[in-house]
């Protein structure tokens, strides 16, 4: 789950000022129109840390977030796209081979001599 | 063990075979294939029966399929033969049977079949086995090829593929994709060319949704679906990849770790996460966060320990130990927050004020956290008058809340004892904030409620100036003006009358505002120029205003006698309702709307209220009494006549209403009426019957009715009994049923409690912790070293015999160096506890 500041792309010591010019931005990036989840999420993010008062309430009365799977994604998180080589792919071919794809459908009637 | 077979008898033939035929038949359909089998071999031997021979093959290819199904490929290939040999050609799942004889290595039968199968039957009858066979000789088994008919389209194919994979190999993708050009749609390569060209595709971030598009097309029956599956998870990342990577076996696991280069950290982690899969508890996950650090970043890490350590507070030495120790504010912080979560107020108030006791160390820079946990706190107190005395508390040291001060306001003005109280908060307020607009509609309010209009006007108007739309101003400062102007004309000051009716109209409010002025224009003209004229004015003006005769009627005598004019000759020469003039419902409506306005206006205005509706009572009595009124419209009524206390009319309502709806808000307004709202002129018995409604205003979900007759009867036993709280304290604020912590039936108003009550704020954890230590020093030390020990922390030796006279003074005492050995601050001293014991 993203934290106010990384949904408005801010520093934490982000001033009132610059905290607005990246909500509006954010808003013209998200139009309610279009984007009506993300803007949600957009509006919802300045409220939480617009002035000094509610930056405080957010960081004295925010739950932090145990989230586990917030880890996993970091531990394998994005990478290169992997480039696959022949060896790769024919082990691939043949990690395709187990004993379930043997149990094919029988075909329609058919002849057999 | 192996379960001895019995054999199906078949019954003695009788008739033929034709009652066996038959229950081998319903076997059949039945789906019993084995019993059926039994069956039709038992008729075979009596007679050889083409339709019987026919229907035993058929359950021979229907077990085996089912077999086969359930992974029991050799039981299947036995049970296909005895099919092959009981039917006539064609025959069925030819292909399976092959497929089998693959999966079993039965080479021998695997070559005596390719060796009866034609181009034909490979390229056009069975399609799946020509896929399968297409896969196994590209990865496994080559030499099948040999096997195969030369002149079909599939070795054709497979040279194909045989040179899409050598152009792989050399990296010359435009040779790839004229290779697999040659595969047409209906080849058995067609998986394999989706795959090919997927894994082309790949290395490209734009064409990575292309090859996510390409290998979803690869049909779940597909021999090639598994390694379709398995590319896709190649272009996965993050939680997608894991979610992938824990439903893959070992091998194919370990393949997509190569490709994805992990590291070997990223490999372990993968492994762990295998293994714990379905048991990953909150010690392991955060044993994982702390193991795994490097993988995850050290801040990320940290984050996570941190919050983990609400629901595994036992890692808080293994936090310390590779975060360092957490600073004791935060310790506090997340403390009181795990425990709001768990909804234990109790336990986190107490942290928040451990909390507030760090930041009073910070000095000024801590202030205004302090203010914020204060009104944190005030939220969760058990009574608003608790709540409110955080939040007063929390303007030490931000007094520039605002809201802090409207929420004072809001408590005190729901308070009518506190009276002077809010009067001193709103001056607080309007000094703080003169030019806010909240604060100057509660002094608005606050100045209507004392009769001070003036006052009120001069709030009304500066509000206008700030917001000059602002309704509820306009309406104060037009209330403001007609009160006057009737204060003028009662004084006979009619000179400056016409004047205050023009600053009223000129404040846009709307037609009925408007026509209440012309109303006062028209008393006005009646008294100081012209009564004829004056008469007509106000006739006109009472016709415009209402929708029928009885309620400008109404307005008209409230009017009269707010002047403090003579009834008779004022209503002498007015239209007058007719005798048996009924309300309609929308004129009732209208009626409760008029007498809300004038009881708005002035709360003082009751008496004239009641004084006007004794003109009009018998018109509203007639009137409730048809069918057409709604509930809804009787209960607005009657809610109106409560607030303004006039009883005769509302047991008239509360009677006309139980003949058609016995609802316990229909029985309270009765009792409630039948003793001028006074609950200690109720009898017993109506206090019992209430008690009976009062369960089924809760039963259903009418709350307001239940609060309504739940006070009413706790009014009724405090007058009993001033000493005790009422017959429903415990659960009025709440309708909290279950909590019975509350019911103290011993409960004495007379003594006060145990010097241990003074530890009651401690979390039940912090309390249980203290006690045991407790029970460690009782076991430990003589009482007489107990007493020394107590001694050094007071100010003041203790007696032993003030000791043997309060025995939970001692035990309070004792908590107290607990607590001392433990470095827990209780907030206690030892001299509380003497002085506690003491009373």
């Amino acid at each position: 789950m993203k934290t106010p500041y990384q949904i408005l792309e801010v520093a934490e010591q982000a001033s009132d000022a610059e905290i607005k010019q990246a909500y509006l931005q954010k808003v013209k990036q998200f139009p309610p129109d279009h984007h009506h989840e993300q803007f949600q999420l957009v509006q919802q993010a300045y409220e939480a840390i617009k002035d000094l008062e509610s930056r405080t309430q957010y960081a004295l009365f925010t739950v932090p977030e145990a989230d586990f799977n917030g880890l996993l994604k970091q531990a394998f998180g994005s990478g290169p796209a992997p480039s696959i080589s022949t060896e790769q792919f024919e082990k691939l071919l043949c990690a395709g081979v187990d004993a379930k794809r043997f149990n094919i459908a029988a075909s329609e009637t058919v002849t057999a001599r | 063990m192996k379960k001895k077979k019995t054999p199906i008898k078949a019954k003695p033939n009788t008739s033929g075979g034709i009652c066996d035929a038959a229950m081998a038949k319903a076997k059949l359909d039945a789906g019993q294939y084995k019993e059926a089998i039994e069956l039709y071999k038992q008729l075979l031997k009596q007679a050889d029966n083409k339709e019987w021979r026919s229907a035993l093959a058929l359950c021979y290819f229907k077990r085996a399929m089912s077999l086969a199904e359930k992974g029991m490929i050799k039981e299947a290939m036995v049970l296909w033969e005895n099919y092959q040999q009981n039917a006539e050609p064609p025959y069925q799942g030819y292909d399976s049977y092959i497929a089998w004889l693959l999966q079993t290595n039965n080479a021998a039968k695997v070559t005596a079949c390719f060796g009866r199968l034609s181009a034909q039957q490979l390229d056009e009858h069975y399609p799946n086995l020509a896929a399968l066979l297409g896969l196994l000789i590209v990865t496994e088994k080559p030499e099948l090829e040999a096997m195969l008919p030369k002149d079909s389209q599939f070795i054709a194919h497979l040279v194909s593929v045989r040179a899409a994979l050598a152009a792989y190999r050399n990296n010359e993708p435009e040779a790839v994709e004229q290779a697999l050009k040659q595969l047409p749609f209906r080849s058995a390569f067609r998986d394999f060319r989706t795959l090919l060209k997927a894994a082309l595709l790949l290395p490209g971030s734009v064409e990575q949704a292309q090859a996510q598009a390409l290998l979803t097309k690869i049909p779940a029956t597909s021999p090639y679906y598994q390694a379709g599956k398995l590319l896709l998870a190649t272009t996965l990342d993050g939680l997608e990849l894991v979610d992938e990577l824990l439903q893959c076996e070992q091998k194919p696991r370990q393949l997509i770790g190569t490709i994805k280069k992990f590291s070997k950290k990223q490999l372990e982690l993968l492994d762990m996460l295998v293994k714990q899969k379905d048991r990953l508890s909150d010690k392991i996950k955060f044993n994982c966060a702390l193991q795994y650090r490097e993988l995850f970043g050290e801040d990320l890490a940290k984050a996570y320990c941190l919050a983990a350590l609400a629901t595994y507070p036992a890692g808080q030495r293994d936090f310390n130990k590779h975060f360092g120790t957490m600073d004791e504010f935060e310790h506090c912080r997340l403390m009181a927050l795990n425990y709001e979560r768990e909804k234990d107020f109790h336990s986190s108030d107490y942290y928040w004020q451990q909390g507030i006791a760090q930041l009073k160390k910070q000095g000024e820079s801590g202030a205004f956290k302090i203010a914020l946990i204060m009104r944190r706190i005030a939220l969760h107190q058990p009574s608003s008058e608790e709540g409110v005395e955080w939040l007063i508390d929390s303007l030490d040291y931000d007094p520039g809340s605002r809201e802090t001060y409207l929420k004072i306001l809001q408590y005190y003005e729901h308070e009518p004892e506190e009276a002077e109280l809010y009067k001193q908060w709103l001056d607080r307020g309007m000094k703080a904030f003169p030019q806010d607009v909240d604060l100057l509609a509660q002094a608005i309010k606050a100045a209507t409620a004392n009769k001070a209009f003036k006052k009120a006007a001069q709030y009304a108007k500066t509000l206008l100036k700030i917001d000059p739309v602002n309704t509820f101003a306009k309406q104060v400062l037009f209330t403001s003006h007609l009160a006057h102007a009737r204060k003028l004309i009662k004084t006979k000051k009619f000179h400056l009358v016409e004047k205050e009716i023009q600053q009223a109209e000129k404040l846009t409010l709307g037609k009925r505002y408007q026509n209440q002025a012309q109303l006062l224009r028209g008393f006005f003209v009646l008294l100081a120029e012209d009564k004829k004229q004056g008469l007509q004015q106000i006739a006109e003006a009472a016709e415009k205003m209402n929708d029928g005769s009885a309620c400008g009627y109404f307005c008209v005598i409230v009017e009269a006698l707010l002047m403090g004019l003579s009834l008779p000759s004022t209503l002498k020469g007015l239209p007058q309702p007719p005798k048996n003039y009924q309300l309609s419902e929308q004129e009732i409506g209208r009626l409760v709307q008029i007498i809300q306005q004038y009881y708005g206006d002035d709360k003082s205005n009751t008496a004239v209220l009641h004084q006007a509706l004794e003109k009009i009572k018998a018109i509203i009595k007639q009137s409730i009494k048809q069918k057409t009124v709604s509930e809804q419209t009787l209960l607005m009524l009657a809610e109106c006549l409560d607030n303004i206390g006039h009883y005769e009319l509302l047991a008239h309502c509360a009677k006309i209403a139980l003949m058609q709806w016995t609802k316990p808000i229909w029985l309270f307004y009765k009792f409630y009426a039948e003793v001028d709202g006074r609950a200690d002129q109720c009898s017993s018995f109506n206090i019992e019957r209430l008690k009976f409604n009062y369960a089924k205003a809760r039963e259903d979900s009418d709350h307001r009715t239940a609060m309504r007759i739940s006070r009413f009867i706790d009014e009724y036993y405090e007058d009993q009994n001033p000493f005790v709280g009422g017959f429903f304290d415990d659960f009025d604020d709440e309708f909290d049923e279950d909590d019975e912590d509350d019911e103290d039936e011993d409960f004495d108003p007379f003594t006060g409690g145990s010097p241990l009550d003074l530890f009651e704020h401690l979390p039940t954890a912090v309390f249980e912790k203290l006690q045991k230590k407790l029970q460690d020093i009782m076991r430990k030390s003589s009482p007489e070293r107990m007493i020394n020990t107590i001694n050094k922390s007071l100010s003041k030796p203790i007696d032993p015999s003030f000791i043997l006279l309060n025995p939970d003074a001692f035990v309070a005492l004792l908590m107290l160096q607990a607590a001392v050995e433990l470095g827990i601050d209780t907030g206690v001293t030892g001299d509380q506890v003497i002085e506690f014991g003491e009373i």
